[in-house]
Protein backbone atom coordinates (compact mmCIF):
# COMPACT_ATOMS: atom_id res chain seq x y z
CA UNK A 1 0.00 0.00 0.00
CA UNK A 2 2.60 2.40 1.13
CA UNK A 3 4.72 1.79 -2.11
CA UNK A 4 1.80 2.43 -4.29
CA UNK A 5 0.73 5.40 -2.62
CA UNK A 6 4.77 6.29 -3.28
CA UNK A 7 4.90 5.37 -6.71
CA UNK A 8 1.46 7.45 -7.47
CA UNK A 9 3.25 10.42 -5.86
CA UNK A 10 6.25 9.83 -7.62
CA UNK A 11 4.46 9.85 -10.60
CA UNK A 12 2.33 12.80 -10.07
CA UNK A 13 5.36 14.78 -8.88
CA UNK A 14 7.01 14.09 -12.06
CA UNK A 15 4.05 14.91 -14.46
CA UNK A 16 3.92 18.15 -12.80
CA UNK A 17 7.73 18.91 -13.41
CA UNK A 18 7.61 18.10 -16.60
CA UNK A 19 4.32 20.07 -17.27
CA UNK A 20 6.11 23.21 -15.26
CA UNK A 21 9.09 22.56 -17.44
CA UNK A 22 7.86 23.11 -21.18
CA UNK A 23 5.25 25.94 -19.82
CA UNK A 24 9.05 27.79 -18.64
CA UNK A 25 10.59 26.66 -21.46
CA UNK A 26 7.80 27.97 -23.66
CA UNK A 27 7.98 31.14 -21.35
CA UNK A 28 11.99 31.72 -22.13
CA UNK A 29 11.25 30.97 -25.37
CA UNK A 30 9.00 33.89 -26.01
CA UNK A 31 10.74 35.94 -23.24
CA UNK A 32 7.31 37.68 -22.35
CA UNK A 33 6.67 38.77 -25.70
CA UNK A 34 2.96 38.54 -27.60
CA UNK A 35 2.99 36.41 -30.24
CA UNK A 36 3.39 38.68 -33.19
CA UNK A 37 6.49 40.32 -32.29
CA UNK A 38 7.94 37.09 -30.80
CA UNK A 39 7.23 35.48 -34.58
CA UNK A 40 8.73 39.00 -36.33
CA UNK A 41 12.36 38.89 -34.46
CA UNK A 42 12.38 34.56 -34.23
CA UNK A 43 14.68 34.57 -37.12
CA UNK A 44 17.47 37.64 -35.92
CA UNK A 45 17.31 36.09 -33.04
CA UNK A 46 18.14 32.35 -33.76
CA UNK A 47 20.72 34.23 -36.46
CA UNK A 48 22.44 36.07 -33.71
CA UNK A 49 22.37 32.59 -31.13
CA UNK A 50 23.70 31.10 -34.09
CA UNK A 51 26.57 33.27 -33.73
CA UNK A 52 26.93 33.37 -30.08
CA UNK A 53 25.58 36.84 -29.92
CA UNK A 54 23.91 37.49 -26.28
CA UNK A 55 19.67 37.53 -27.50
CA UNK A 56 19.01 38.35 -24.07
CA UNK A 57 19.76 41.80 -25.42
CA UNK A 58 17.58 41.32 -28.63
CA UNK A 59 15.07 40.11 -26.58
CA UNK A 60 15.17 43.62 -24.32
CA UNK A 61 14.98 45.84 -27.04
CA UNK A 62 12.04 44.15 -28.40
CA UNK A 63 10.08 44.07 -25.14
CA UNK A 64 11.76 48.18 -24.72
CA UNK A 65 9.55 48.79 -27.66
CA UNK A 66 6.37 46.50 -26.64
CA UNK A 67 6.13 48.79 -22.97
CA UNK A 68 6.05 51.60 -25.04
CA UNK A 69 3.63 50.53 -27.52
CA UNK A 70 5.92 50.32 -30.95
CA UNK A 71 4.26 48.97 -34.05
CA UNK A 72 5.77 45.49 -34.72
CA UNK A 73 7.37 46.51 -38.04
CA UNK A 74 9.71 48.89 -36.07
CA UNK A 75 10.33 46.82 -33.28
CA UNK A 76 11.85 43.93 -35.41
CA UNK A 77 13.58 46.59 -37.26
CA UNK A 78 15.09 47.97 -34.14
CA UNK A 79 16.18 44.59 -32.90
CA UNK A 80 17.94 43.88 -36.15
CA UNK A 81 19.86 46.97 -36.06
CA UNK A 82 21.32 46.44 -33.03
CA UNK A 83 22.02 42.49 -33.89
CA UNK A 84 23.67 44.54 -36.54
CA UNK A 85 25.57 46.61 -33.47
CA UNK A 86 25.86 43.60 -31.56
CA UNK A 87 28.02 41.90 -34.41
CA UNK A 88 30.35 44.64 -35.29
CA UNK A 89 31.15 45.16 -31.97
CA UNK A 90 31.68 41.36 -31.09
CA UNK A 91 34.17 41.96 -33.98
CA UNK A 92 35.79 44.99 -33.17
CA UNK A 93 36.27 43.97 -29.25
CA UNK A 94 37.74 40.22 -30.27
CA UNK A 95 38.67 38.13 -29.42
CA UNK A 96 36.64 37.94 -26.01
CA UNK A 97 33.89 40.81 -25.21
CA UNK A 98 31.77 40.07 -22.36
CA UNK A 99 28.05 40.84 -22.56
CA UNK A 100 28.36 44.06 -20.45
CA UNK A 101 30.62 44.92 -23.18
CA UNK A 102 29.43 44.14 -26.13
CA UNK A 103 25.90 45.89 -24.93
CA UNK A 104 28.01 49.23 -24.26
CA UNK A 105 30.04 49.02 -27.50
CA UNK A 106 26.33 48.77 -29.43
CA UNK A 107 24.85 51.79 -27.70
CA UNK A 108 28.58 53.38 -29.04
CA UNK A 109 28.13 52.68 -32.28
CA UNK A 110 24.48 53.92 -32.22
CA UNK A 111 25.83 57.17 -30.78
CA UNK A 112 28.30 57.39 -34.17
CA UNK A 113 31.58 55.73 -32.83
CA UNK A 114 33.56 53.09 -35.32
CA UNK A 115 34.60 49.73 -34.84
CA UNK A 116 38.02 50.95 -34.92
CA UNK A 117 37.66 53.34 -31.85
CA UNK A 118 36.28 50.33 -30.45
CA UNK A 119 39.40 48.00 -31.45
CA UNK A 120 41.72 50.56 -30.43
CA UNK A 121 40.12 51.12 -26.97
CA UNK A 122 40.27 47.10 -26.47
CA UNK A 123 43.98 47.33 -27.50
CA UNK A 124 44.65 50.21 -24.98
CA UNK A 125 42.64 48.77 -21.80
CA UNK A 126 44.31 45.55 -21.64
CA UNK A 127 42.58 42.74 -19.74
CA UNK A 128 40.46 45.68 -18.11
CA UNK A 129 36.05 45.71 -18.90
CA UNK A 130 35.56 48.68 -21.58
CA UNK A 131 31.71 48.71 -20.10
CA UNK A 132 32.61 51.64 -18.17
CA UNK A 133 34.77 53.85 -20.85
CA UNK A 134 32.22 52.72 -23.51
CA UNK A 135 29.30 53.89 -21.93
CA UNK A 136 31.00 57.51 -20.71
CA UNK A 137 32.16 57.74 -24.31
CA UNK A 138 28.52 57.45 -25.54
CA UNK A 139 27.25 59.61 -22.37
CA UNK A 140 30.33 62.17 -23.53
CA UNK A 141 29.11 62.16 -27.57
CA UNK A 142 25.21 62.65 -25.84
CA UNK A 143 26.39 65.71 -24.06
CA UNK A 144 27.48 67.31 -27.24
CA UNK A 145 30.71 66.11 -27.39
CA UNK A 146 32.63 65.33 -31.51
CA UNK A 147 32.39 61.80 -32.01
CA UNK A 148 36.04 62.13 -32.93
CA UNK A 149 36.96 64.19 -30.14
CA UNK A 150 35.82 61.90 -27.82
CA UNK A 151 36.38 58.80 -29.33
CA UNK A 152 40.22 60.00 -29.23
CA UNK A 153 40.32 61.02 -25.85
CA UNK A 154 38.89 58.36 -24.24
CA UNK A 155 41.38 55.63 -26.22
CA UNK A 156 44.36 57.97 -24.72
CA UNK A 157 42.91 57.59 -21.05
CA UNK A 158 42.97 54.53 -21.50
CA UNK A 159 46.79 54.46 -22.85
CA UNK A 160 47.76 56.44 -19.72
CA UNK A 161 45.87 53.95 -17.30
CA UNK A 162 42.87 55.17 -16.65
CA UNK A 163 40.41 53.39 -14.51
CA UNK A 164 36.38 52.96 -14.52
CA UNK A 165 36.25 55.31 -11.42
CA UNK A 166 38.35 58.57 -13.83
CA UNK A 167 35.86 58.18 -16.44
CA UNK A 168 32.64 58.01 -14.25
CA UNK A 169 34.26 61.49 -12.26
CA UNK A 170 35.03 62.70 -15.85
CA UNK A 171 31.74 62.24 -17.25
CA UNK A 172 30.03 63.85 -13.88
CA UNK A 173 32.46 66.90 -14.21
CA UNK A 174 31.31 67.92 -17.55
CA UNK A 175 27.37 66.71 -17.52
CA UNK A 176 27.85 69.60 -14.36
CA UNK A 177 29.64 71.77 -16.58
CA UNK A 178 27.29 71.72 -19.47
CA UNK A 179 24.95 72.33 -16.59
CA UNK A 180 25.93 75.25 -15.71
CA UNK A 181 26.70 76.27 -19.12
CA UNK A 182 29.71 75.55 -20.38
CA UNK A 183 30.41 74.34 -23.77
CA UNK A 184 30.59 70.49 -23.76
CA UNK A 185 34.27 70.34 -25.80
CA UNK A 186 35.83 72.93 -23.28
CA UNK A 187 34.27 71.44 -20.37
CA UNK A 188 36.40 68.08 -21.47
CA UNK A 189 39.35 69.91 -22.20
CA UNK A 190 39.13 71.71 -18.46
CA UNK A 191 38.47 68.35 -17.14
CA UNK A 192 41.17 66.30 -18.73
CA UNK A 193 43.23 68.94 -17.23
CA UNK A 194 42.47 67.59 -14.01
CA UNK A 195 42.17 63.70 -14.73
CA UNK A 196 45.35 63.15 -16.47
CA UNK A 197 48.36 64.48 -14.21
CA UNK A 198 46.99 61.77 -11.72
CA UNK A 199 46.61 58.76 -14.05
CA UNK A 200 49.66 55.76 -13.71
CA UNK A 201 51.23 55.75 -17.32
CA UNK A 202 51.38 59.88 -17.66
CA UNK A 203 54.63 60.85 -18.07
CA UNK A 204 55.87 61.96 -14.50
CA UNK A 205 59.59 63.36 -13.60
CA UNK A 206 61.05 62.36 -10.33
CA UNK A 207 63.72 63.65 -8.48
CA UNK A 208 66.37 62.09 -10.55
CA UNK A 209 64.62 63.85 -13.45
CA UNK A 210 64.03 60.23 -15.32
CA UNK A 211 61.11 59.72 -16.79
CA UNK A 212 58.97 57.12 -14.46
CA UNK A 213 55.76 55.37 -14.67
CA UNK A 214 54.06 53.05 -12.27
CA UNK A 215 52.49 49.79 -13.30
CA UNK A 216 49.00 49.78 -13.88
CA UNK A 217 46.67 49.64 -11.30
CA UNK A 218 43.96 47.37 -11.00
CA UNK A 219 40.56 48.42 -11.86
CA UNK B 1 40.25 -41.51 43.19
CA UNK B 2 37.17 -39.00 41.70
CA UNK B 3 36.80 -35.30 43.24
CA UNK B 4 33.43 -33.88 43.28
CA UNK B 5 34.55 -31.76 39.68
CA UNK B 6 34.95 -35.27 38.44
CA UNK B 7 31.48 -36.24 39.48
CA UNK B 8 30.26 -32.81 37.85
CA UNK B 9 31.53 -33.58 34.50
CA UNK B 10 30.19 -36.75 34.52
CA UNK B 11 26.75 -35.56 35.16
CA UNK B 12 27.37 -32.94 32.85
CA UNK B 13 28.13 -34.98 30.04
CA UNK B 14 24.92 -37.13 30.53
CA UNK B 15 22.60 -34.18 30.23
CA UNK B 16 24.41 -33.15 27.26
CA UNK B 17 24.04 -36.35 25.34
CA UNK B 18 20.20 -36.48 26.49
CA UNK B 19 19.78 -33.26 25.03
CA UNK B 20 21.38 -34.09 21.27
CA UNK B 21 18.59 -36.81 21.40
CA UNK B 22 15.39 -34.99 19.38
CA UNK B 23 12.33 -34.63 20.48
CA UNK B 24 9.71 -36.79 18.48
CA UNK B 25 7.81 -34.88 16.21
CA UNK B 26 4.00 -35.07 15.84
CA UNK B 27 3.09 -36.50 12.46
CA UNK B 28 0.66 -34.10 12.09
CA UNK B 29 2.70 -30.98 13.04
CA UNK B 30 5.42 -31.76 10.36
CA UNK B 31 2.63 -32.54 7.58
CA UNK B 32 1.37 -28.56 8.21
CA UNK B 33 5.01 -27.17 8.70
CA UNK B 34 5.41 -28.82 5.00
CA UNK B 35 1.88 -27.88 3.63
CA UNK B 36 2.87 -24.32 4.79
CA UNK B 37 6.30 -24.35 3.11
CA UNK B 38 5.03 -25.75 0.06
CA UNK B 39 2.41 -22.68 -0.06
CA UNK B 40 4.64 -20.29 -0.02
CA UNK B 41 6.50 -21.54 -2.66
CA UNK B 42 3.78 -21.25 -4.73
CA UNK B 43 3.48 -17.28 -3.06
CA UNK B 44 0.22 -17.92 -2.07
CA UNK B 45 0.63 -16.15 1.34
CA UNK B 46 1.95 -12.89 -0.68
CA UNK B 47 -0.81 -11.46 0.74
CA UNK B 48 0.46 -11.51 3.96
CA UNK B 49 3.74 -9.21 3.00
CA UNK B 50 1.44 -6.48 2.18
CA UNK B 51 -0.54 -5.15 -1.10
CA UNK B 52 2.87 -3.99 -3.20
CA UNK B 53 3.11 -4.87 -6.55
CA UNK B 54 5.75 -7.51 -7.16
CA UNK B 55 6.21 -6.60 -10.42
CA UNK B 56 7.61 -3.59 -9.12
CA UNK B 57 8.66 -4.32 -5.83
CA UNK B 58 11.08 -7.20 -5.28
CA UNK B 59 12.07 -7.63 -1.28
CA UNK B 60 15.71 -8.09 -0.24
CA UNK B 61 16.53 -9.95 3.09
CA UNK B 62 17.28 -7.45 5.77
CA UNK B 63 18.73 -9.02 8.58
CA UNK B 64 21.47 -11.53 9.12
CA UNK B 65 18.83 -14.40 9.49
CA UNK B 66 17.47 -13.60 6.46
CA UNK B 67 20.57 -13.50 4.58
CA UNK B 68 21.71 -16.72 5.93
CA UNK B 69 18.28 -18.46 4.63
CA UNK B 70 18.56 -16.61 1.23
CA UNK B 71 20.37 -19.28 -0.09
CA UNK B 72 17.98 -21.85 0.42
CA UNK B 73 15.28 -20.18 -1.49
CA UNK B 74 15.15 -22.65 -4.25
CA UNK B 75 15.22 -25.75 -1.78
CA UNK B 76 11.79 -26.86 0.19
CA UNK B 77 12.43 -25.25 3.28
CA UNK B 78 11.28 -21.86 1.48
CA UNK B 79 12.38 -18.57 0.44
CA UNK B 80 13.60 -15.82 2.15
CA UNK B 81 11.02 -13.57 2.73
CA UNK B 82 10.68 -10.97 5.56
CA UNK B 83 8.07 -12.02 8.17
CA UNK B 84 4.93 -10.11 7.84
CA UNK B 85 6.07 -8.32 10.81
CA UNK B 86 9.41 -6.60 9.99
CA UNK B 87 7.36 -6.28 6.10
CA UNK B 88 4.68 -4.13 8.42
CA UNK B 89 6.59 -2.74 11.44
CA UNK B 90 10.46 -2.82 12.54
CA UNK B 91 11.08 -3.58 8.81
CA UNK B 92 9.85 -0.25 7.85
CA UNK B 93 12.62 1.61 7.26
CA UNK B 94 15.06 -0.78 6.58
CA UNK B 95 13.50 -2.70 3.71
CA UNK B 96 14.90 -1.88 0.59
CA UNK B 97 13.05 -2.48 -3.34
CA UNK B 98 14.07 -1.82 -6.43
CA UNK B 99 11.54 -0.96 -9.17
CA UNK B 100 11.71 -2.93 -12.44
CA UNK B 101 14.20 -1.60 -15.23
CA UNK B 102 11.73 -0.38 -17.56
CA UNK B 103 9.94 1.71 -14.77
CA UNK B 104 13.06 3.05 -13.21
CA UNK B 105 14.61 4.27 -17.19
CA UNK B 106 11.32 5.50 -17.79
CA UNK B 107 11.84 7.81 -14.25
CA UNK B 108 15.22 8.23 -14.52
CA UNK B 109 14.94 9.85 -18.15
CA UNK B 110 11.82 11.71 -17.01
CA UNK B 111 13.22 13.11 -13.82
CA UNK B 112 16.76 14.17 -16.22
CA UNK B 113 14.76 15.69 -18.60
CA UNK B 114 12.84 17.74 -16.31
CA UNK B 115 15.81 18.45 -14.37
CA UNK B 116 17.62 20.27 -17.03
CA UNK B 117 13.69 21.95 -18.42
CA UNK B 118 13.38 23.54 -14.93
CA UNK B 119 17.31 24.54 -15.03
CA UNK B 120 17.09 25.99 -18.49
CA UNK B 121 19.92 24.57 -19.57
CA UNK B 122 17.83 22.77 -22.38
CA UNK B 123 16.70 25.28 -24.20
CA UNK B 124 19.12 28.39 -23.15
CA UNK B 125 21.82 29.52 -24.61
CA UNK B 126 24.97 29.90 -22.21
CA UNK B 127 25.03 33.21 -23.97
CA UNK B 128 21.15 34.03 -22.19
CA UNK B 129 23.10 33.80 -18.52
CA UNK B 130 23.46 37.11 -16.93
CA UNK B 131 26.82 38.29 -16.55
CA UNK B 132 28.03 35.38 -19.32
CA UNK B 133 31.14 35.58 -20.65
CA UNK B 134 30.52 35.55 -24.52
CA UNK B 135 34.00 33.69 -25.86
CA UNK B 136 35.12 33.61 -29.08
CA UNK B 137 37.37 30.92 -28.71
CA UNK B 138 39.33 28.88 -31.26
CA UNK B 139 37.72 25.52 -32.03
CA UNK B 140 40.83 23.75 -30.80
CA UNK B 141 40.28 25.23 -27.07
CA UNK B 142 36.72 24.16 -27.28
CA UNK B 143 35.86 21.69 -24.91
CA UNK B 144 32.45 19.29 -25.18
CA UNK B 145 29.58 20.42 -26.62
CA UNK B 146 29.14 24.35 -24.29
CA UNK B 147 32.40 23.94 -22.02
CA UNK B 148 34.78 26.53 -23.45
CA UNK B 149 38.21 27.72 -21.97
CA UNK B 150 37.73 31.20 -21.28
CA UNK B 151 40.83 33.44 -20.54
CA UNK B 152 41.82 34.94 -17.44
CA UNK B 153 40.85 38.36 -18.44
CA UNK B 154 37.56 37.44 -18.80
CA UNK B 155 37.45 36.39 -15.38
CA UNK B 156 38.81 39.61 -14.75
CA UNK B 157 36.39 41.49 -16.61
CA UNK B 158 33.71 39.03 -14.64
CA UNK B 159 34.79 40.78 -11.46
CA UNK B 160 35.13 44.08 -12.15
CA UNK B 161 31.60 43.93 -13.95
CA UNK B 162 29.45 42.48 -10.92
CA UNK B 163 26.56 44.31 -10.56
CA UNK B 164 26.03 47.16 -8.08
CA UNK B 165 23.45 48.29 -5.75
CA UNK B 166 22.01 51.08 -6.97
CA UNK B 167 18.31 53.42 -5.56
CA UNK B 168 16.39 54.41 -8.06
CA UNK B 169 13.86 57.31 -6.36
CA UNK B 170 10.14 58.59 -7.78
CA UNK B 171 8.37 61.24 -5.90
CA UNK B 172 4.63 60.60 -7.15
CA UNK B 173 2.40 60.50 -4.16
CA UNK B 174 -0.32 60.17 -6.17
CA UNK B 175 0.69 57.09 -7.84
CA UNK B 176 -1.23 54.05 -7.53
CA UNK B 177 2.13 51.69 -8.22
CA UNK B 178 5.00 52.53 -9.51
CA UNK B 179 7.75 50.12 -12.16
CA UNK B 180 11.16 51.33 -12.73
CA UNK B 181 11.58 49.23 -16.60
CA UNK B 182 15.25 49.79 -18.21
CA UNK B 183 17.76 48.00 -20.01
CA UNK B 184 18.80 46.53 -16.32
CA UNK B 185 16.14 44.53 -15.70
CA UNK B 186 15.45 43.85 -19.81
CA UNK B 187 12.27 46.46 -19.66
CA UNK B 188 10.34 44.01 -17.76
CA UNK B 189 8.34 45.78 -15.20
CA UNK B 190 7.20 43.29 -13.19
CA UNK B 191 10.58 42.75 -11.93
CA UNK B 192 11.50 45.94 -10.38
CA UNK B 193 8.35 47.46 -8.26
CA UNK B 194 9.04 50.30 -6.59
CA UNK B 195 7.92 50.50 -2.62
CA UNK B 196 6.15 53.65 -1.35
CA UNK B 197 6.89 55.22 1.82
CA UNK B 198 3.82 55.72 3.29
CA UNK B 199 4.98 59.00 5.38
CA UNK B 200 6.66 60.88 2.24
CA UNK B 201 4.71 59.25 -0.62
CA UNK B 202 7.91 58.98 -2.10
CA UNK B 203 8.68 55.32 -4.34
CA UNK B 204 12.14 53.70 -4.50
CA UNK B 205 13.74 50.46 -4.74
CA UNK B 206 17.15 49.06 -4.72
CA UNK B 207 18.49 47.50 -8.08
CA UNK B 208 20.91 45.66 -9.65
CA UNK B 209 22.63 47.18 -12.09
CA UNK B 210 26.57 46.35 -14.18
CA UNK B 211 28.72 49.01 -14.41
CA UNK B 212 28.19 50.85 -16.93
CA UNK B 213 25.92 53.46 -19.00
CA UNK B 214 22.49 52.46 -18.67
CA UNK B 215 18.91 54.05 -19.61
CA UNK B 216 15.61 53.15 -17.98
CA UNK B 217 11.98 54.81 -17.11
CA UNK B 218 9.33 54.85 -14.46
CA UNK B 219 5.71 53.48 -15.17
CA UNK B 220 3.58 54.93 -13.17
CA UNK B 221 0.38 53.24 -12.38
CA UNK B 222 1.64 50.67 -15.23
CA UNK B 223 1.28 52.88 -18.30
CA UNK B 224 2.70 56.28 -17.40
CA UNK B 225 6.28 56.28 -19.29
CA UNK B 226 7.85 59.11 -16.52
CA UNK B 227 11.47 59.79 -16.73
CA UNK B 228 13.99 60.17 -13.54
CA UNK B 229 13.99 63.79 -12.73
CA UNK B 230 17.03 63.53 -11.19
CA UNK B 231 18.68 62.27 -13.81
CA UNK B 232 20.20 63.09 -17.11
CA UNK B 233 18.05 62.43 -20.37
CA UNK B 234 18.46 61.00 -23.25
CA UNK B 235 16.78 60.09 -26.72
CA UNK B 236 16.19 57.01 -28.03
CA UNK B 237 17.20 56.39 -31.46
CA UNK B 238 15.81 52.83 -32.15
CA UNK B 239 11.81 53.84 -30.84
CA UNK B 240 12.37 58.04 -30.41
CA UNK B 241 11.53 58.17 -26.84
CA UNK B 242 13.27 60.14 -24.60
CA UNK B 243 14.62 58.13 -21.68
CA UNK B 244 16.36 58.81 -18.56
CA UNK B 245 20.39 57.48 -17.83
CA UNK B 246 22.14 56.20 -15.24
CA UNK B 247 26.31 55.93 -15.20
CA UNK B 248 27.35 53.28 -12.60
CA UNK B 249 30.63 52.68 -11.56
CA UNK B 250 32.29 49.66 -9.81
CA UNK B 251 32.20 48.91 -6.42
Amino acid sequence: MRADLFMRWMRWTLSVAVLAAARAASGQASQGLDSATAAAIAPIVERARAEKLPVTALYAKAREGQVQRVPVARIEAAVRTLADRMRTANEALAPDASEQELHAAADAIKSGVGPETLRAMRQAGGDGSLAVPIGVLTQLIARGVPVERASMEVVSLLKKGAVARNFIALEESVRQDVLAGRRPDESLDLRLKGIVPNLPQSATTDATGLNASSPRRPR
Amino acid sequence: MHDINDQADEMIGRIIDELKTLPPVPADATARVLARVDAARRGEDRVAYGSLNDDDVTFFPTSTEEMRAAPNAGSDAGRARPSPAKARGTGRFSRRFIISLPAAIGYALAATVAGFLIRGAVPRHPSERPGAQITNAPAGETLGARTMLVPAAASTRALQEAPVKVQLVLDAPRAKSVTVVGDFNAWDGSRTPLERDSSTGVWSVLVDVHPGRHIYAFLVDGKTWTLDPNAPRTKDLDYGTEQSVMMVGMR
